[in-house]
């Protein structure tokens, strides 16, 4: 066996011999390549220390409460859950109330259109054609002019 | 996990029975504080419970509880971070931190040096940057192989292989004294 310190294997080779998760036989070759390597020896002596270092740290008693907390959260979230559909699909409490209050609106749409469509059909006023400002003007000029006629032909007739 | 998506409500209680032990010691290996873990282990819990019906047995069960609880572990690494800098190492026993019970065959002298011994090993767990850290605690404590470990931390498996290698490195680095 090439010595994994050249092949850049020896990490995982190490690792993984430590772990026994190499197969049979390169656990065997591995194995008689540290009798012959001091680096690779010395590297797994290494790696040994950490394995059974971890190995001291023990797991620890869970708490006596703790699937009984659980189930707790478990059944208040279910039951916020059912809470939450009964708001939207419950009839009893939203359909009742909001039926006057749709036929309500219904009414006052109704009511809007139809002012609408009335206004709408209504003929527009009529528009004398061809009466403009001038026309105004002139007539009263008219007028005026007849006064002031009138008022001086009153004042001669008494003198002739 | 199938016969808890079909609503086998008994099924759920063999699930928590099975795997509560291993994700709760794998949390509290990763944040270091008991009842933080425990915490956390409930929310894994709560979320294999929420997205039973979604279920896609698609990995192995425990590969996605892992996936769960890794996330949950390292958000939790994260965002405790800042607060972590104000910290004391004096505070050790307060936070949470549980101390192994005491073997009885042990003289005292026996169990403060194991206690010594413990807490080496803790401290140089905890030097590990987060990823790596989970990736040592899946491999080592849960035997987990290399495919399972890069799917619950979302990375290829020659990213777990680096991080695992790098891992030991650093504590072959703290702790090979301890031969």
């Amino acid at each position: 066996m090439e010595c994994p310190s050249r092949t850049g294997q020896a990490g995982e080779l190490i690792v993984a011999y430590i772990a026994r998760t190499l197969d049979v036989e390169t656990a065997a070759d591995f194995g008689k390549h540290l009798l012959a390597c001091a680096a690779c020896r010395e590297l797994t002596a290494g790696q040994e220390a950490v394995w059974s270092a971890l190995e001291e740290w023990l797991p620890l008693a869970v708490s006596p409460g703790f699937d009984e907390r659980l189930l707790r959260r478990i059944t208040a979230e279910e039951h916020a859950q059912q809470g939450w559909w009964r708001r939207i699909a419950w009839p009893a409490w939203s359909w009742r109330p909001a039926l006057p209050v749709a036929a309500a609106c219904a009414v006052l749409v109704t009511a809007f259109l139809l002012k609408n469509f009335e206004r709408a059909a209504a003929p527009a006023t009529p528009v004398q054609p061809g009466a403009s400002i001038e026309q105004v003007e002139h007539a009263l000029d008219d007028m005026d002019m007849l006064k002031q006629l009138g008022v001086e032909a009153a004042a001669a007739s008494p003198q002739s | 996990m199938l016969l808890v998506r079909d609503g086998d409500q008994a099924g759920f209680g063999l699930l928590l029975e099975r795997y509560r032990g291993s994700v709760i010691h794998f949390l509290y290996r990763m944040v270091q504080n008991q009842a933080v873990a425990e915490e956390l282990a409930q929310e894994v819990f709560l979320r294999v419970y929420r997205f039973r019906e979604t279920y896609q047995p698609t990995a192995k069960f425990t590969t996605w509880l892992f996936r769960i609880a890794t996330h949950l572990g390292l958000n939790w690494i994260r965002d405790r971070r800042h607060e972590k800098l104000q910290d004391s190492l004096d505070e050790e026993s307060s936070d949470g931190a549980a101390i192994q019970l005491a073997d009885r065959n042990k003289t005292v002298e026996q169990e403060l040096l194991y206690q010594a011994k413990l807490r080496e090993v803790r401290q140089a767990i905890e030097g590990l940057p987060a990823k790596q850290r989970a990736a040592v605690l899946m491999h080592k404590y849960e035997e987990m192989e290399y495919a399972e470990i890069a799917k619950a931390l979302s990375c290829s498996e020659s990213a777990v292989k680096s991080l695992l290698f790098r891992a030991y490195e650093s504590l072959r680095g703290r702790l090979a004294h301890m031969a």
